[in-house]
């Protein structure tokens, strides 16, 4: 494996063009999507690693998973369910895998869905006790380090 | 309600009519200028929605105990005392259609504080049972679990956790002698980590001595929305005990409102005493340390970004200047929307009614007035620094389909960074152990 700590991840992820980006996004994303249920989500997925889209075609899509993220917000002085929150941390992830390029702002999208998959995998360890659960970090490694070889 | 309960209520409602309340009551001319100021009268039209209005129970209990007339025409049987369905009715008016937010106070032509009368309202509602389920549930879990969402220390401490992965550097925890102490809502614990890894990467930079205290990490305070002084001064006392243990000089208040409020401003006379150190807003240090050359950033943004201004930091908390100082650093395109500042509409979820799911639909409907703010001034990004304000704004604009980012402005001070060498970033995570 060539990837071995987030400042050699997070450099990989840079030098990719932003169509790249958007491909591991979704594949980051993937990895924790079944921790969220909603058919929204899986739909921005998968048009996330499809091969090159336009902003035109990625804009349903992230209107829809906008729509997840905002529903599934935890909201001030009710009670956090690390299990909800967990699909809310997916459809963040999923959303930055399709944010259109126009809204990009020079953000990664990798990176931005890499940090969201991994809060989701922190948030459902929260939710069955543990807490803290890391495996998401070296997998993510590894989906990187698969796609640099493809 | 048991008559028990009413009776206990109207006392409340005695107890709280203090000289300034009573002064208020008074000095009201009837003159209908706090309509005007409320977000809630301005967006349905409907006139019970009217600031003053909604502290008529209020009014009846100081006219028959602390007015001569008043006190004769209940003692005559001319007027009739305040009734439990009277106290029923009028919940919704002081808890659903009031977020505290301080409009109707500035306007007011005589100066009555009429947020502070609805806070001294909730008191007596809160006192006779009359409280919605939602606030009375984040208060139980306030003073039972240390948090109004359930939060428990565990789950900070996995949030830590990811906050180091993140970003590679150690979170300071119960450091005793530290400089400063963070303290942070849940909202940021649950929906807004990024906060955390933003202040970690900001204060590093700026060679901020700082720690998490574990017992007090909490911020808000439903004894303040609720109207439950005693609750309020049990949760401010928290952060005291901790800072204290710590022996910080400052505290330092997070992205969110009326922590700001209970902390800064109520907190010393809830408890009874000064506090043996200070407390600072987040953005008032970022502004001080922007101004020592100690907050760097590079590079801006380039869509058209406004600030919307959470009431109890800006208009009742007189941040105005610091964080549209701190927004102009990273935004090459900022302009502010209608009613900027001080005279800025709320969100309509503060002062508890995003607890209140029976609000909802009003807030809602009141967001109208953010949407026309927004449409007026062709926000493409929306910036702010209450995490309550913000969920408030995404369901706001989600509602009304409008596609606009809403984002926190601390973290995007940190995304701007101007950082040191990688190598130092490295040591210092080398040594951390959370």
């Amino acid at each position: 494996m060539t990837i071995h700590n987030d400042s050699e991840f997070k450099s990989a992820l840079d030098r990719l063009p932003v169509a790249e980006q958007r491909k591991l996004a979704a594949r980051f994303a993937q990895s924790v999507s079944p921790l969220c249920k909603d058919s929204r989500v899986t739909a921005a997925i998968d048009a996330g690693l499809q091969p090159v889209v336009g902003d035109d075609k990625l804009m349903p899509f992230y209107n829809a998973v906008r729509g997840v993220c905002v529903e599934s917000y935890t909201e001030c002085g009710h009670v956090a369910d690390w299990t909800n929150q967990a699909g809310h941390f997916v459809a963040e992830a999923a959303a930055a895998c399709v944010m259109p390029e126009v809204a990009l702002h020079g953000a990664n999208p990798a990176w931005d869905a890499a940090m969201r998959a991994r809060l989701a995998r922190t948030c459902a360890s929260i939710a069955n006790g543990s807490g803290t659960d890391t495996s998401e970090v070296e997998n993510q490694y590894h989906l990187l380090d698969d796609y640099l070889n493809e | 309600m048991s008559s028990k309960a009413l009776a206990h209520g109207i006392n409340a409602f005695v107890e709280q009519i203090d000289r300034p309340v009573a002064s208020f009551f008074n000095s009201c001319v009837h003159c209908g200028m706090c309509a005007d100021a409320c977000l809630f009268y301005t967006e349905t039209g409907d006139p019970k929605y009217t600031p003053i209005h909604k502290l008529e129970p209020m009014r009846k209990v100081w006219k028959q105990n602390f007015t001569f007339w008043g006190w004769l025409a209940a003692r005559l049987g001319l007027s009739k005392p305040v009734t439990d369905s009277e106290l029923e009715e009028w919940e919704p008016l002081i808890y659903d259609s009031c977020t505290l937010c301080g409009r109707c106070s500035l306007v007011c032509p005589v100066g009555n504080d009429i947020t502070y009368m609805i806070r001294k309202a909730r008191e007596g509602m809160v006192a006779a049972g009359h409280a919605p389920p939602g606030l009375k549930g984040a208060t139980i879990r306030a003073v039972e679990i240390g948090s109004p969402m359930g939060v428990t220390w565990k789950t900070v401490q996995a949030q830590i956790k990811h906050t180091e992965e993140d970003t590679g550097l150690r979170i300071p925890v119960d450091q005793k002698g530290a400089e400063y102490m963070v303290i942070m809502s849940s909202m940021e614990i649950v929906n807004f980590p990024e906060y955390l890894g933003s202040i970690a990467r900001i204060f590093k930079e700026a060679g901020i001595s700082w720690t998490i205290c574990s017992d007090a990490t909490e911020a808000t305070n439903s004894g303040i929305q609720i109207g439950s002084s005693d609750i309020a001064a049990q949760l401010v006392q928290r952060i005291v005990d901790g800072a204290e243990k710590l022996g910080v000089k400052y505290v330092i208040s997070p992205e969110c409102g009326h922590a700001y409020t209970a902390i800064r401003w109520e907190g010393p006379n809830l408890i009874g005493r000064p506090y043996p150190f200070k407390v600072i807003h987040i953005l008032e240090l970022l502004d001080q340390l922007r101004e020592q050359g100690r907050l760097r950033t590079e590079g801006t943004e380039t869509a058209r970004m406004s600030f919307h201004d959470p009431c109890q930091l800006v208009r009742r908390g007189g941040l105005v200047e610091q964080p549209r100082r701190l927004l102009k650093m990273v935004a090459s395109n900022y302009v502010d929307m209608p009613d900027p500042g001080i005279w800025n509409w709320c969100c309509g979820g503060g002062g508890g009614v995003s607890a209140n799911d029976r609000a909802d639909p009003l807030q809602l409907r009141v967001f109208s007035r953010k949407k026309s703010q927004l449409d007026d001034a062709r926000v493409e990004t929306l910036v702010t620094c209450c995490a309550n304000c913000r969920i408030v704004l995404e369901d706001g604009l989600e509602h009304y389909q409008m596609a606009i980012p809403v984002v926190g402005l601390t973290e995007t001070l940190a995304k701007h960074l101007v950082t040191a060498p990688q190598e130092t970033a490295k040591t210092d995570a080398d040594q951390g152990e959370g």
